[in-house]
């Protein structure tokens, strides 16, 4: 055990002291100079409205997604590549009784420090600029002494080289993502993060469950939504004349000079999935821009292979398909900003015989997970959001893990927050379950119901 | 996949940092690009390329006066213009920009096209022409006309009017009214005794320019 804990800081002081170096090397290419506000605000000299609808993150207006797809490089390189962000928050969930103490959110309704994340971002050259993310959780997981344990953790990596022909009769925006993430090349916000209300890497809806101690870990997501952090990709991609955009690339376990990619956290947990071989993701969208006004929608697929034992490459294959569609709308203009979007995924999960009875019941099961969320926003300072969040899946017990057999979990999500300056984000939500894995009353057969998951979430947000 | 993705990151990072993109760049603290790239590869994504820009967030620049283009990038730079439109955007678009590329960014612009956008309320556009083309007398407001010209094209420091974004003017109207962001014009006493609805008129009137006479 010591050993094996022993092994387990060397590697992660050894890939921290990589990323620490290649954030230094970026560095050293960079001149030196003030540092006033986050990142990429430094950059382009702009107020972060110009690409953060309403001012809140991380939500794009259709500035800030060319900023992005265009490779971060517009403007000026920063000098000091380096931002800091950090949260202070409370939770208190409704029902911290599970009957095991020790597996009780120890800091329940307390005000604490929860999270900060060290940013080295932006312009490298003309082609080429990174938004890179390294996060200290204090409360990331339990050990096997159920003791909470803080970590730090890769979080959202994405580098990439864009270029960008533009005359009058043809705009192209194309290049390539190197990213940790599927999805968080995506400019359009409608998975991951985005559903969250709440200031990205905070924590959040599928935490909540967490901090319950006794309840599941996670709410049942597809693949797709949660393969953050822990899978290696190389897409393409191209936006045609402000209208169609399309990406494809392939996801695959990194090691090496890439392990940076899913340092730490998933070392220090083991991995809850590994992949086999280069897996695809592809996204198609539809943008429009009129008046005020900007919509898309688009279509979204990743099919995943997994080894049914992340520790033995020899074992048999779990495949995982999905396919979903999604879509936003915004309204910008200044003093008011509506953002509504929705995305919904269903997924076909397959199980090799050899796990039946093991990993999943039945040979081939499916989920459906649906999200909304919509958002106002005054003057960039005052703000409203509505987020709903639905995953239901086949029945199997096995696989889910619940004492009705299938999953099934509803969240509301209201939030109101306020932003004094535009780095800083005051906000308060409540998560409202009202179906938790299953059912909506004794969903694990020792009682608890899913309102006994019902939190207040208060938050201080700021980055510098 | 991995080798490749090595590879292919490696070739990127020495071939990016070899070279710098002068004809797409979008670099804005590099005097040596031209002021015709900087204004497809970065103004165009609020302005637009041809300068007809979609959302009344901001201001269209086709057909606009160089001068005045010219005098407002000074004044961004400078800071001498402190409107939220101004601070929030165009700040650090500008603060690094030459003379030279200040005045390329005014002339490429100058040279743009501009398009009508679209009809708004006809007691509007009544009252909006109006005020454009006989001022508001007991107001001592002045007809727009008699600065900006009666095709509304703007003449030097005198911005083009016709065809702008309602919202854009209005905003900027309320700011010569109600602020000291755009020091140095005679705006803030021509507009200070106008109502919401009087400014509201005269700037749908000219987002809704006659065709015959706004080109």
């Amino acid at each position: 055990m010591f050993a094996t804990s022993l092994a387990i800081r060397r590697r992660i002081l050894g890939t921290g002291a990589l990323v620490a170096g290649i954030f230094g090397f970026i560095a050293t290419l960079l001149p030196i100079d003030s540092i006033a506000l986050p990142l990429f605000a430094r950059q382009t000299g702009q107020n972060c409205v110009s690409c953060h609808a309403g001012g809140q993150f991380p939500e794009l207006t259709p500035y800030g997604r060319k900023f992005k797809l265009t490779g971060y490089t517009m403007g000026e390189r920063a000098t000091v590549p380096l931002a800091l962000m950090g949260v202070v928050s409370s939770t208190r969930i409704d029902n911290t009784s599970t009957g095991v103490a020790s597996t009780d959110f120890p800091s329940n309704g307390k005000l604490e420090f929860t999270t900060m994340s060290v940013l080295c971002c932006g312009k490298i050259t003309d082609n080429l600029g990174v938004f890179a993310q390294w996060t200290y959780d204090v409360y990331d997981h339990q050990n096997d002494q159920n003791r909470w344990v803080a970590l730090p953790h890769i979080d959202q990596f994405d580098m990439r080289y864009a270029d960008r022909f533009i005359d009058a009769n043809r705009d192209l925006i194309f290049g390539v993502s190197l990213n940790n993430n599927p999805t968080v090349s995506d400019v359009w916000n409608t998975h991951n993060n985005a559903f969250t209300p709440v200031p990205t890497y905070v924590p959040a809806a599928n935490s909540v469950a967490t901090y319950a101690g006794a309840v599941p870990m996670d709410v049942a997501a597809p693949y797709l939504e949660g393969e953050g952090q822990m899978a290696g990709g190389l897409t393409a991609y191209a936006f045609l004349n402000n209208s169609i955009y399309a990406e494809i690339g392939f996801y695959r376990n990194v090691r090496g000079a890439l392990s940076f990619m899913n340092a730490s956290h998933y070392d220090a947990i083991g991995y809850p999935s590994k992949m086999q071989g280069s897996n695809p993701y592809w996204r198609l969208a539809y943008n429009k821009d009129w008046g005020a006004n900007s919509a898309m929608i688009g279509l979204h697929g990743m099919n995943a292979d997994v080894y049914s034992d992340p520790t033995n490459t020899g074992s048999s294959i779990v495949k995982f398909r999905d396919v979903g569609i999604d879509g936003q709308y915004q309204y910008i203009l200044d003093p008011h900003v509506v953002t509504a979007m929705f995305s919904y995924t269903h997924e076909k999960q397959s199980y090799p015989t050899d796990q039946l009875g093991i990993l999943a019941d039945n040979a081939s099961n499916k989920l459906d997970y649906l999200r909304l969320k919509g958002t106002y926003v005054y003057q960039a300072k005052y703000g409203a959001a509505l987020a709903y969040t639905s995953a239901k899946g086949s029945n199997d017990p096995t696989l889910w893990g619940s004492v009705s057999g299938v999953t099934d979990s509803r969240l509301w999500a209201p939030e109101v927050f306020w932003m004094p300056v535009q780095y800083v984000r005051v906000g308060l939500q409540y998560y409202k379950w009202t179906q938790f894995n299953g059912a909506k009353t004794n969903y694990d057969g020792n009682g608890r119901n899913a309102s006994d998951n019902n939190s207040l979430f208060f938050y201080v947000w700021g980055a510098y | 996949m991995q080798r490749i993705s090595v590879t292919l990151v490696m070739a990127l990072a020495v071939f990016g940092a070899a070279c710098t993109n002068l004809e797409r760049s979008r670099d804005l603290a590099n005097p040596a690009i031209p002021p015709a790239v900087t204004a497809v590869q970065v103004c165009s994504n609020c302005h637009g390329v041809d300068g007809n820009s979609v959302s009344p967030n901001f201001p269209r620049l086709a057909g606009q006066q160089e001068a005045y283009i010219v005098a407002q990038l000074e004044n961004f730079r400078s800071h001498n213009r402190s409107d939220p439109a101004g601070y929030e955007y165009m700040w650090g678009i500008a603060r690094h920009l030459t003379d030279d590329q200040i005045k390329g960014l005014g002339e490429y612009y100058s040279k743009q096209i501009p398009k009508p956008i679209g009809q708004v309320d006809a007691k509007q556009l009544a009252l909006g022409k109006q005020i454009f083309e006989q001022g508001v007398p007991d107001k001592e407001t002045a007809p727009c006309m008699a600065c900006h010209g009666p095709d509304a094209a703007g003449l030097a420091t005198f911005p083009r009017l016709a065809w702008q974004h309602q919202d854009y003017l209005l905003k900027q109207l309320h700011v010569f009214q109600d602020t000291e962001g755009r020091p140095g014009t005679p705006m803030k006493q021509i507009t200070h005794l106008l109502t919401h609805q009087e400014m509201e008129s005269v700037a749908g009137y000219l987002q809704a320019f006659p065709m015959s006479v706004g080109k």
